[in-house]
């Protein structure tokens, strides 16, 4: 017997009994669908996870440096920064609060303050923040704050250089802020008062995330310079660094480290002492970690609950044929033509059925990532090759196993198999 | 000689208290070209003679020679060989594998003989044609009596033009109008030359052979020529 009337044989044998075919079909298209959906929509989700992590500030690098002469270290952190190139760090800016009164019209941070104490001094529970005004968070930034803390401009301009060059009296307001003060008008060209002074208004951002806590966007950032007008005297000390990307983020910490070791240490600016690190790098990191230890292990225990379903259909259904094996070896058939031809179905059934099961399994994560998660989920390649791959070679090895073992019967006690 | 069993035993569960002597020390000489019956009770050994005698099996003890071929100095593959060229088999229980339709079933033996694709429907066609089956080939076996599906398992039997014909309690499961259809199927056969090995534990159909075998306890307890009337 050739392999050509082997396959054809399979052929024969798969047409001629479709219920016993599309059972253990079944087996393989579910096997392969359930371990993609559910793999798929968990990494998925954990994507998802990282990427929100990433918008609230991932890849930041937080810095303090103190000076003891009294002189700001900004200046030069933001020189050395900007020297490491686009591919290390994106941005430095200023970390630092303002203090100041911020008035508009009949509109004042001093109200809003009150709001925010009869609210907590109620029941002592915080009420609903979305209906009331409350004061807004100011910044001293650079003109790389909106890149450090992934604010994108929905109005306006950004802060610029000479902004912070010329002390100019600028400033940038959140999407809650604008809204507080100016009530959907926009407020692009506005003149505001900041502690007495006349600031204008040069830009808006946009909303960064509408799920988010609405005071992220609850802002009002100046250049850093201004602050020797809306507040003498103030020293800056922390300051965010945005890296490239995490690896980046690891490498840029230890070099912006080594230079304010060294910036202390060239006497240059008497002493004082620098540190650097990077704790929502870490957290981000550890939860990565475990979420792929979780993911890892859900993925085997699919897989093995899938393999085993795969692997009972397929014992099954040769067991029942043990009859029809010493049928055929009765009337002449080899051991190895058996095996031929319950290797070739197996490979048949399980070929088809993962092709049909990763199709269903492709619908079944897209489904899943928008009705589960609201996230947009494609499998991906590794988990849906690995599926199938493993499926088939489950299917074809519990498919020939039992045949190969009733082909060494004797015929006559294949026969007498019920 | 063609069949030759010299002192063969096959015993179930040997040493055991519940051991079965399924064939006691059976000789047996049957020559090519004749009708032989094995009669005997129901558990009396007719079956596991077939079966040793088809190759379907092997005997615990004793000798086999098939066309002087020491049976047992032979390889599973060759013993294979045996079964498809040399050996028709008849079952009882038809033995038809239900997923293949009845052309199917006949061309099998063929099949595993390597047979071009035309041929092997020339050859299982002019087997059904024989057992008058010709218009029925793509029927199941499961959409066809008892008398038909054993019809198809004679041609798939004669298919491959075996010089011997086995055939266990071919009518046991068939009215006797059918049972005599099939009997003379093998008395056409035996006529055109085959050897047929006839087992059963009717008296009656055993009566239509030209030599009755009788099996008692694994032992044969009798071996006698007799007149026929159908040569
Ligand atoms: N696989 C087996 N295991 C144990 N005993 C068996 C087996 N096959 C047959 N026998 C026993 O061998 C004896 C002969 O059986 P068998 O050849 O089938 O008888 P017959 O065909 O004449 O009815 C019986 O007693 C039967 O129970
Ligand atoms: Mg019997």
């Amino acid at each position: 017997m050739n392999i050509r009337q082997a396959i054809k044989m399979a052929v024969k044998s798969i047409l001629g009994s479709k219920g016993r075919s599309m059972l253990t079909m079944l087996g393989i298209i579910i096997g392969i669908a359930s371990v993609m959906t559910i793999v798929s929509t968990i990494n998925g989700m954990n994507e998802q996870n990282l990427k929100q992590m990433e918008a609230m500030g991932t890849n930041r690098i937080d810095v303090s440096a103190y000076l003891y002469n009294g002189q700001n270290a900004f200046e030069a952190l933001y020189n050395y920064c900007n020297s490491l190139g686009s591919d290390l760090v994106l941005g430095v800016t200023p970390n630092s609060n303002a203090s100041a009164t911020v008035v508009y019209g009949s509109k004042s941070s001093t109200a809003m303050q009150k709001n925010q104490e009869n609210m907590w001094s109620m029941d002592g529970s915080q009420q609903n923040q979305g209906n009331v005004a409350l004061p807004p968070n100011l910044y001293y930034g650079s003109d790389q704050y909106s890149v450090c803390n992934n604010f994108t401009l929905a109005g306006g301009r950004d802060l610029s250089a000479i902004d912070i060059k010329n002390y100019a009296q600028v400033c940038i307001l959140g999407a809650r802020a604008a809204q507080n003060f100016f009530n959907y008008a926009d407020p692009v060209g506005q003149t505001m008062q900041i502690n007495g002074l006349p600031f204008t208004v040069v830009g808006v951002y946009a909303e960064k995330d509408p799920n988010s806590n609405w005071s992220m966007d609850n802002v009002i950032v100046f250049p850093y310079s201004v602050s020797r007008l809306i507040q003498p005297g103030t020293t800056m000390n922390d300051f965010t660094v945005k890296a490239a990307s995490a690896e980046a983020a690891v490498e840029a910490t230890s070099r912006i480290s080594g230079f304010l070791t060294g910036l202390t240490n060239n006497g240059k600016s008497g002493n004082g002492y620098a540190n650097s690190n990077n704790q929502w790098q870490n957290s981000v990191n550890e939860q990565a970690t475990m979420m792929s230890l979780v993911l890892g292990g859900i993925a085997a225990i699919s897989l093995l609950v899938g393999g085993i379903g795969i692997m009972n259909i397929m014992l099954v259904t040769v067991t029942e044929r043990t009859r029809e094996i010493g049928i055929r070896r009765a009337i002449g058939a080899e051991r190895s033509s058996i095996v031929t031809q319950f290797l070739i179905e197996a490979a048949m059934l399980c070929g088809i059925g993962g092709l049909i099961g990763m199709a269903l399994g492709t619908v079944a994560t897209r489904v899943a990532g928008k009705l589960l998660v609201h996230v947009d989920i494609w499998p991906s390649p590794a988990i849906t090759v690995g599926a199938f791959l493993l499926s088939v070679l489950l299917g074809v090895v519990f498919g020939i196993y039992p045949a190969a073992k009733a082909s060494k019967l004797q015929p006559v006690e294949a026969l007498r198999a019920e | 000689m063609l069949v030759k069993l010299k002192d063969v035993y096959k015993i179930y569960g040997e040493g055991m208290e519940s051991e079965v002597r399924a064939l006691d020390g059976v000789s047996l000489e049957i020559d090519r070209g004749e009708f032989v019956a094995v009669v005997g009770q129901s558990g009396s050994g007719k079956s596991t003679m077939m079966n040793v005698l088809g190759c379907l099996d092997i005997p615990t003890r004793g000798d086999y020679l098939l066309d002087g071929t020491d049976v047992r100095e032979l390889t599973d593959k060759e013993l294979s060989h045996i079964r498809n060229k040399q050996i028709g088999f008849i079952f009882q229980q038809y033995n038809l594998i239900q997923n293949l339709n009845v052309l199917e079933n006949v061309e099998l033996p063929l099949i595993y003989q390597g047979i071009g694709a035309d041929d092997r429907r020339d050859m299982a066609m002019e087997a059904l044609e024989r057992v008058g089956l010709s218009d029925r080939v793509r029927h199941k076996p499961t959409e066809m009596s008892g008398g038909q599906q054993q019809r198809v398992a004679i041609a798939r039997a004669i298919a491959t033009h075996p010089p011997i014909i086995m055939a266990d309690e071919p009518t046991g499961a068939l009215d006797s109008h059918t049972g005599h259809e099939v009997l003379g199927f093998l008395q056409r056969l035996n006529k055109e030359g085959s050897t047929v090995i006839l087992i059963t534990h009717d008296n009656g159909i055993a009566a239509t052979a030209r030599r009755v075998v009788r099996l008692a306890d694994g032992r044969i307890t009798e071996d006698q020529a007799q007149e026929v009337d159908w040569l």
